[in-house]
């Protein structure tokens, strides 16, 4: 390498690192846990406690402002200038998806904490603890009549939050697989994913409820569907990148068969995270033969083929430019 | 009249000196191993017939700018003559513009932390009517500068009498620098 010009180590930064990845995951992973707890509250919870029905929006509820929070966290400890964040607040630009989004959490954010306390409710009132934001959770009950119509805007923001992040990224025109229109539909898709195996994981641990067959193969259909779109989805992604040409189809040969993040791409988010849970399904969750361990196990598998397509798109997409 | 600047990079005169390069470094105070502009050298073909590109490598001030669309805040914005700089108290350096930028034109100052990248020199020598301070060391005059509007400057000339390319056109980020292509040395394409 000729030298005469100084160092090139700029041009090989990775500018958006784990955090936002990870990042990337728990945006999805929340959007997709409260979508599916307020499909479950509406279609086919029926105020019975110990359901698994009831599991499900408990966790979902628990799942989805946690992980929005943390994610958040992550994303303002990964500027550069973190004590300047307040700027993104108070100063827009609607052209960028970066304020769409921080428009759609602003509103998010709080909406999926007012849903916890309502869900929680009761919890809130005896802990010792937590009794002393009983009276706020009692002021929010005061609008109860508008509550039906405050879990819509909550589903739309959701839906909002779990395809926005892949907007964030196609609006680059620098990066290949980025700059697909694919993305925010597949990180949607594989968001919800992470929903129901978060709800079934978190349900089942810690809100015990009695499995019954019908509602978890229910579950785990709805699943397998969403991972059935996820294939084709990503088959997309690559085949207008080929279709592309030029730099796009370089990147994409390069993504699917240099190093370690080939590797990752192959067995990380293909093998364990679409292809066994679509073999657990097949065989181990046939015959209505539902053992707490392999939905277990299921769950786990599909969150790890989420959290590493995250990491996969995030990083492969930054180092395989296609540039020459 | 607005202006319209324009830098033209004529490959046939450059050298390969990194004069433009050290002249920002001290005019900019850019940190050691960062560069706001290079003139980075791809040697072409087979000893002895060889060939040396000399290219620029620095923000090209797009029209289109990927880097203002992208940005939360606005600290990336275009002045009334439609250069690209940046508000350093708006920036929150999230990064954003430096992926979204297709020529690798940002980066971060690893000491403030801000995003920087060439600003064609506007607010310490532009402005004030100079030129940039590559263009003024620039011992070959590879480098002309100027508002390509006004039919008297070098660059309107040197615009009128050379056959301009612009990088990466493709794109549609319709840049303000321009370059003429290496035609010196063997043909090797
Ligand atoms: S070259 Fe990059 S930094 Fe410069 S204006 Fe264009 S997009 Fe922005
Ligand atoms: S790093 Fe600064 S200038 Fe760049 S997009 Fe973010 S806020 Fe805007």
């Amino acid at each position: 390498m000729n030298n005469v010009w100084g160092s090139m180590a700029q041009y090989d930064v990775i500018n958006w690192p784990w955090p936002i990845a990870v990042y990337l995951f728990l945006a999805g992973a929340s959007a997709g846990s409260i979508i599916i707890a307020l499909l479950v509250k509406w279609n086919r919870h029926d105020k019975e406690v110990a359901t698994i029905w009831d599991a499900m929006v408990k966790a979902g509820a628990l799942i989805s402002p946690l992980t929005i929070i943390v994610g958040l966290i992550l994303l303002i400890l990964d500027l550069g200038k973190p004590l300047s964040f307040y700027w993104l607040l108070i100063s827009y630009n609607f052209e960028s998806v970066m304020t769409l989004g921080v428009i759609a959490l602003f509103l998010y954010t709080p909406l999926s904490l007012v849903f916890t306390a309502l869900i929680f409710e009761d919890v809130i009132k005896k802990n010792a603890l937590l009794s002393i934001i009983y009276p706020v959770v009692n002021y929010v009950k005061s609008y109860s009549k508008y509550a039906k119509k405050i879990e819509y805007v909550l589903f739309f923001l959701a839906l909002i939050v779990g395809a926005y992040t892949g907007f964030l990224l196609s609006a680059n025109m620098s990066i290949p697989m980025w700059n697909s229109p694919i993305l925010p539909i597949l990180f949607l898709a594989s968001g919800i994913s992470a929903g129901i195996a978060g709800n079934i994981l978190v349900g089942m641990l810690f809100f015990k409820s009695s499995i019954n067959k019908e509602s978890i193969k229910y579950l785990l259909m709805l699943d397998l569907r969403v991972i059935m779109l996820e294939i084709p989805l990503l088959c997309l992604l690559f085949i207008g990148m080929f279709y592309s040409g030029g730099a796009a189809k370089v990147s994409a040969m390069q993504a699917l068969s240099v190093g370690n993040w080939a590797l990752v791409f192959w067995v990380g988010v293909i093998a364990v995270g679409l292809v066994a849970p679509v073999v657990i399904a097949l065989t181990a969750l046939k015959n209505h033969d539902y053992k707490v361990k392999f939905i277990l196990f299921n769950s786990i598998v599909v969150l790890i083929g989420v959290i590493l397509l995250r990491f996969y798109i995030v990083y492969a997409g930054q180092i395989f430019t296609g540039a020459i | 009249m607005k202006k319209k600047f324009r830098m033209i990079h004529d490959e046939n005169l450059c050298i390969g000196c990194q004069a433009c390069s050290v002249a920002c470094r001290s005019e900019n105070d850019v940190p050691d191993n960062v560069f706001r502009m290079q003139v980075q050298i791809e040697t072409k073909g087979i000893f002895p017939d060889l060939k040396m590109n000399m290219q620029r490598h620095s923000c090209v001030m797009c029209e289109d700018a990927p880097c203002v669309t992208v940005c939360p805040t606005g600290a990336s914005f275009q002045t009334k003559d439609g250069l690209v700089q940046i508000d350093h108290r708006l920036c929150v350096s999230c990064k954003y513009c430096v992926v979204a930028c297709p020529y690798d034109a940002r980066f971060m100052n690893p000491i403030t932390k801000n995003i920087e990248k060439c600003t064609f020199c506007y607010s310490n020598r532009v402005s004030k009517g100079l030129e940039p301070a590559c263009v003024t060391v620039c011992p070959t005059d590879a480098l002309v500068f100027g508002d390509i509007n006004d039919t008297t400057s070098e660059v309107y000339k040197k615009a009128k009498e050379s056959n301009l390319l612009y990088p990466k056109a493709n794109l549609g980020t319709k840049p303000k620098v321009a370059f003429v292509p290496n035609k010196k040395g063997v043909s090797y394409e």
